[in-house]
């Protein structure tokens, strides 16, 4: 067995015996573009003010579920929080998540 | 690379839901080396997955937790995941061989330390299917927080092979050379404990699941409702709306022979009943209406249970849910004949979540070449006695646990994990006493 391993963090690169043998399938490279795309402009969406899912879905032409599915990674990925609910008691606000 | 490694144990138990996670720990405390294996990342089957339990409400994980530990620390157990069986031989003394196959996981488990860094580095979003869809999770994951290991995994599938996972980790426990291990163990008896499949609700079109986003699964509103949820509370997944008014659409697939389910699949008038509860202190102003055909409550506690649900306002409508669908708003109309009155009646609701029923899982009886496990008429493996040895199976030295018997509950799975390891520790003192004769 070949083991590519130099010693320290980072230095590791098992990866390139993988990229050796499999090719990436061009759907994934699609799901990555478009994951980084959208993460981009919520989080730009968030920059100055708190917004529902409603008020994202508007802003950015997407459609409610897909930016609720989006959004709540990102909550789960630490980048935005929960900055309290609309006055109807139905959407919560979401904001960029202050971290330090 | 394949190893060729030839181990012995006492028993193998297939599948390490709470079924085989009691047998496994059972078998141990007396004395037996067990091997336990899963074919999932981690232990605990569905049961870790829950938000908290009928009929006491007692926290799911709080309870899974302590016993998955148990099983990880027990010396005498020998825990694989990704891991399944096959090619299972009952030897002429009884004893079995059987082909244990372990796919990569690309991490070396005893090394993670669970810090994440790898999943903050990744840059995929995949659907994360413990959250059942409803959110994302990275290629390089930990599986939930409350994870048995608590170790990451690479989804290769889904990896586009750029290594910021690898430069990331800090203990240099990723590993892509890591490929599918094979080898034979031996051992003197095997313990089936491969619990149960969910019905899939998109063979019943008319109820909308997959094409009505507010349509859902008990399974995805049991994660809702758990600690580790995929939102911050109870939303609508076409929105993101806090949900007023829910409808549960009881039998989704049991009872049903049109979809091959024709019997009870035991567990769902009950978990229903314990979802409105926790739906009625999650968001205090809502409806909640349960559609059923018959309330079964006949377990210890269950009676009493569905009178607490009523009390605090859950409604019981007898009828028959015909077809739910859309509206603009995303909120649901159901259509169903009310059975005490014989009418035709529409409501309207802003969340339907559909009680799925309880499948077995397949494959089982390829398990094993020279011997038959017989199954029931209704696919679970057959328990040859079930009155005087309800562990027993067809098959000398093959015993049963959990719901790959039949749909049964917690307690009943913890149940029948203590008959089954109480007949395999028979069979393994007889086959050994056997040896000793011979
Ligand atoms: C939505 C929902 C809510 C519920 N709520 C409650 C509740 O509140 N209270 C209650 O008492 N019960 C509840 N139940 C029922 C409960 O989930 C089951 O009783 C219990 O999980 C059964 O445990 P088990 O070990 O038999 O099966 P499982 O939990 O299904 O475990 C089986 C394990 O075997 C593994 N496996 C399967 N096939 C193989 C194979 N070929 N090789 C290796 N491994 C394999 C699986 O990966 C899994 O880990 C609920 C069920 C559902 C669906
Ligand atoms: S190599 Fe794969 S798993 Fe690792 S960070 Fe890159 S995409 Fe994620
Ligand atoms: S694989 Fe490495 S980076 Fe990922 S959780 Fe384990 S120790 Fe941390």
């Amino acid at each position: 067995m070949v083991k590519v391993k130099i010693m320290g963090v980072g230095n590791k690169k098992t990866v390139l015996i993988m990229k050796e043998k499999r090719q990436v399938p061009q759907a994934v490279k699609d799901n990555l573009k478009f994951f980084v795309r959208t993460k981009k402009e919520i989080l730009k969406a968030l920059k100055d003010k708190k917004k529902t899912v409603p008020d994202l879905s508007e802003e950015l032409n997407m459609p409610k579920d897909k930016v609720l599915y989006f959004l709540m990674s990102l909550l789960k990925y630490g980048f935005v929080e929960v900055d309290g609910i609309d006055d109807m008691d139905e959407y919560f606000y979401y904001k960029l998540k202050d971290n330090g | 690379m394949q190893e060729n490694k030839l181990k012995e144990y006492d028993a193998l138990v297939i599948g390490a839901g709470i079924a085989g996670g009691e047998t496994a720990l059972n078998l141990a405390n007396v004395g037996n080396k067990v091997l336990l294996i899963d074919k999932d990342l981690t232990v605990g089957g569905k049961m870790i997955m829950l938000s908290k339990v009928f009929p006491t409400l007692d926290c799911s994980a709080c309870i899974t937790t302590p016993k998955v530990s148990e099983i990880a620390r027990h010396q005498n157990i020998t825990v694989l995941t990704s891991t399944e069986a096959s090619d299972i031989i009952q030897k002429d003394d009884g004893t079995f061989e059987a082909l244990i196959t372990t796919q990569p996981r690309y991490v070396v488990v005893e090394d993670c330390t669970g810090c994440q860094l790898c999943e903050d580095a990744c840059p995929v979003n995949v659907d994360d299917q413990y959250q059942y869809g409803l959110v994302g999770r990275k290629a390089a994951f930990i599986p939930f927080s409350i994870a048995s290991p608590r170790a990451a995994a690479i989804d290769i599938e889904n990896c586009t092979l750029c290594g910021a996972c690898e430069r990331a980790c800090p203990t240099d426990c990723i590993d892509f050379t890591q490929t599918v291990e094979k080898y034979t163990i031996k051992c003197k008896t095997v313990v089936v404990a491969t619990g149960f499949q969910l019905f899939d609700p998109t063979l019943i079109p008319r109820y909308g699941f997959g094409r009505f986003k507010n349509v859902i699964t008990s399974m995805q509103m049991e994660r809702q409702l758990a600690p580790t949820r995929p939102f911050n509370t109870v939303l609508r997944p076409s929105d993101g709306k806090m949900p007023d008014n829910i409808a549960y659409v009881l039998c989704t697939g049991s009872r049903d022979k049109t979809v091959g389910t024709p019997i009870c699949s035991q567990v769902c008038c009950m978990y229903s009943t314990k979802q409105a509860q926790l739906l009625m202190g999650a968001l205090p102003m809502a409806d909640i209406t349960l559609y059923y055909l018959h309330i079964r409550a006949f377990g210890k506690g269950f009676n009493e249970f569905y009178a607490q649900a009523q009390s605090m306002g859950v409604e019981y409508v007898k009828g028959k849910v015909a077809k739910i669908t859309e509206k603009e708003d995303g909120n649901l109309i159901l259509r169903y004949e009310d059975i005490n009155t014989g009418k035709v009646t529409e409501t309207e609701h802003d969340m339907v979540v559909l009680s799925v029923g309880i499948l077995p899982n397949e494959g089982i009886t390829q398990l094993f070449t020279n011997r038959k496990l017989e199954l029931d008429p209704f696919n679970y493996v057959s328990q040859a006695n079930p009155l005087e040895s309800p562990a027993m199976t067809s098959i000398e030295g093959v015993f049963v646990a959990g719901v790959a018997s039949a749909p049964m509950d917690i307690p009943d799975s913890i149940l029948s994990g203590g008959a089954a390891s109480s007949e395999a520790a028979n069979y393994i003192r007889h086959i050994a006493k056997k040896t000793v004769e011979v």
